[in-house]
C-alpha cells in the first residue's frame, strides 16, 4: 500500500492541493457572499424588518434554480460564463467558478435556515430597542445563530468536497479526478480506494471540528 | 406622556384593535387588562410601533411616532424600553453583555458603559451575576436582567408585556416591587399588560379594560400594594385548612 502511494506521491499531493483550492474558494464565497445573501433572504421574509415580497421571491427562485441543477450539468452549462470570468474554460481556476456559484447558493439557504431558528422574541427585543438593520444583523442575529451558522458551514464544506470530485470534466483536477483517472480509467482499484480513504479522513476531521466549535460557542 | 388617537390594527381578517384612544400621564403606572385575544398585547406593541397601526396616531413624549422615519423612530424607541413574558435575552451573551447592548445601540461612549451597566444590575440586585449566561439563571433572574437591560438607557417609559405571567407568585411579587421601585425612584412611566387581576390591582393607578379590540372602560383605582404569599410548609397547611379543613 505505502509503496503504491509513494510511487504517486507527487500527483497525490497535487490532487489534494487542487481540492483544497477549489473547496477553499468555495468556503470563502460561502461566507463572504452566501451569508449576506442568506441574511437578506431572511430579512425580506414576511414580518421581518426588510419585508419585500418581490426581492424575496426572485432571490429565492435564483437560489433554488442553482441548487436544483444537476451539478455536472451546471459546470458544463456555465463554461461560457467561466471563460468570460477567468479567460479559460479549463483548469483549476476555471473549475473554481462553478464551485463558487454553487457554494453561494448552498450556504445562503443553510444560513437562512439557521436564522429562522432564532426565537421571534429576540428580533422583537432588537426592534423595540431601536436597533438599526445593521445592528440587528451583527448584534442580534449572528450572535444568536452563530452555532447554527457554523454547523451549516460544516455541512456545506462537506458538500463542496463532494462537488469538487467531478471537476475533472473541466480539468479542475483534485482528489476525485485522480481517483477516476488512475483508479477507474487505468483499472487501479487500489488507488481509487486510497483516494476514497483520504476524502473520508478529511470529511471526518471537518465534521468533528465543525461540531466541536459549534458546541463550544453555544451558550444558550 | 403617551397618547393613542383612534388607533386600529387588523391582522388578515381579524380586527385586533378597533379605534382605541387613550392617554397615559407621566409618572403613572398604567394597566391594560382583558381576556386572551382582547387585544391588550397588541395595544401595548402599538405604543413603540412594534406593530404599526393601520389607522390613527401614536404620540410618546411629545413625538408623533407614526409620522417618524425609521432613523428618528429608532432614536425615539431608545427611550421607550420594553420587557416581555419570555424575557427575550440573548442566550449567547453574558448578563453584562446583554445589558450593555442598548448602550451600544444609542452610542453611549465606551468608557461610560461599564458604570451604567453596573448601576442597572445593582438596581435589580444582580451585579454578582454579570458573567453568567441566561441559561444559568432562574426565570425571575432572567426577567430582572431584562429589566436591567431596559433601564440601561434611562428610559422615560417602560412597557411590560405580561412581565410576570411565567413566574411563580413569589417571584412575581419580586418583579412587581422592582417595577414599583423604578416608577417611584426613577420616575419612569410604566404600562403593564396582564391577564392577572392581582398583578394589575397591586400596582396600577389607572387601568383600561379591553374587549374585542376595543377599550371597554378605563378606571382609576388605589393600588393595593404587593402581597407576598407565605410559601413555608406551615403557610400551605394554614391555607389548605382555612375553608373547611377536616383536620391533620
Amino acid at each position: 500500500m505505502f509503496d503504491t502511494i509513494a510511487q504517486y506521491e507527487a500527483e497525490i499531493w497535487q490532487a489534494i492541493g487542487e481540492t483544497f483550492i477549489m473547496v477553499g474558494f468555495s468556503i470563502l464565497a460561502a461566507v463572504l457572499v452566501g451569508l449576506p445573501v442568506g441574511t437578506f433572504l431572511y430579512l425580506c421574509r414576511k414580518g421581518e424588518v426588510l419585508e419585500n415580497k418581490v426581492a424575496y421571491q426572485s432571490l429565492n427562485l435564483l437560489v433554488n434554480t442553482i441548487r436544483s441543477f444537476p451539478f455536472l450539468l451546471l459546470v458544463v452549462f456555465m463554461i461560457p460564463f467561466t471563460r468570460f470570468i477567468v479567460g479559460t474554460g479549463f483548469g483549476t481556476a476555471a473549475a473554481t467558478v462553478p464551485m463558487v456559484v454553487i457554494a453561494i447558493a448552498h450556504y445562503s439557504r443553510l444560513a437562512e435556515q439557521s436564522l429562522l431558528d432564532i426565537p421571534k422574541g429576540v428580533m422583537e427585543a432588537a426592534v423595540s430597542m431601536g436597533a438599526s438593520v445593521k445592528n440587528i444583523i451583527f448584534k442580534f442575529l449572528y450572535v444568536e445563530a452563530r452555532s447554527g451558522l457554523v454547523v451549516g458551514l460544516t455541512t456545506s464544506t462537506i458538500s463542496f468536497i463532494s462537488y469538487s470530485t467531478i471537476m475533472g470534466v473541466v480539468g479542475g483536477g483534485g482528489i476525485g479526478d485522480f481517483a477516476i483517472r488512475y483508479g477507474y480509467q487505468q483499472y487501479r482499484t487500489d488507488l481509487m480506494l486510497y483516494m476514497i480513504v483520504i476524502i473520508l479522513i478529511i470529511v471526518q476531521i471537518i465534521q468533528y471540528a465543525g461540531i466541536a466549535l459549534a458546541r463550544k460557542i453555544d451558550k444558550r | 406622556m403617551i397618547t393613542l388617537h383612534n388607533v386600529s390594527k387588523q391582522f388578515e381578517q381579524f380586527k385586533a384593535i378597533d379605534s382605541v384612544s387613550l392617554s397615559i400621564n407621566q409618572g403613572e403606572i398604567y394597566g391594560i387588562i382583558g381576556a386572551s385575544g382582547a387585544g391588550k398585547s397588541t395595544l401595548l406593541r402599538l405604543i413603540n410601533l412594534l406593530e404599526v397601526p393601520d389607522e390613527g396616531e401614536v404620540e410618546v413624549n411629545g413625538k408623533v411616532l407614526t409620522s417618524l422615519k425609521s432613523k428618528p423612530l429608532n432614536q425615539a424607541r431608545q427611550s421607550i424600553a420594553m420587557i416581555f413574558q419570555s424575557y427575550n435575552l440573548l442566550g449567547n451573551k453574558t448578563v453584562y453583555d446583554n445589558v450593555v447592548v442598548p448602550l451600544e445601540l444609542s452610542g453611549i461612549p465606551r468608557k461610560d458603559r461599564q458604570d451604567r451597566v453596573m448601576e442597572s444590575l445593582q438596581f435589580v440586585g444582580l451585579e454578582s451575576f454579570k458573567g453568567q449566561y441566561p441559561a444559568q439563571l432562574s426565570g425571575g433572574q432572567k426577567q430582572r436582567v431584562a429589566i436591567a437591560r431596559a433601564l440601561a438607557n434611562q428610559p422615560d417609559v417602560l412597557l411590560c408585556d405580561e412581565p410576570t405571567s411565567s413566574l411563580d407568585p413569589n417571584t412575581s411579587a419580586e418583579i412587581l416591587s422592582v417595577l414599583m421601585n423604578i416608577n417611584e425612584r426613577l420616575g419612569v412611566t410604566i404600562v403593564i399588560v396582564s391577564h392577572e387581576m392581582d398583578v394589575i390591582k397591586s400596582v396600577c393607578q389607572r387601568v383600561t379594560v379591553m374587549e374585542d379590540g376595543k377599550a371597554h372602560e378605563t378606571v382609576t383605582i388605589d393600588p393595593t400594594g404587593i402581597q407576598t404569599i407565605d410559601h413555608s410548609a406551615e403557610g400551605y397547611v394554614t391555607r389548605l385548612m382555612k375553608d373547611g379543613g377536616r383536620g391533620v
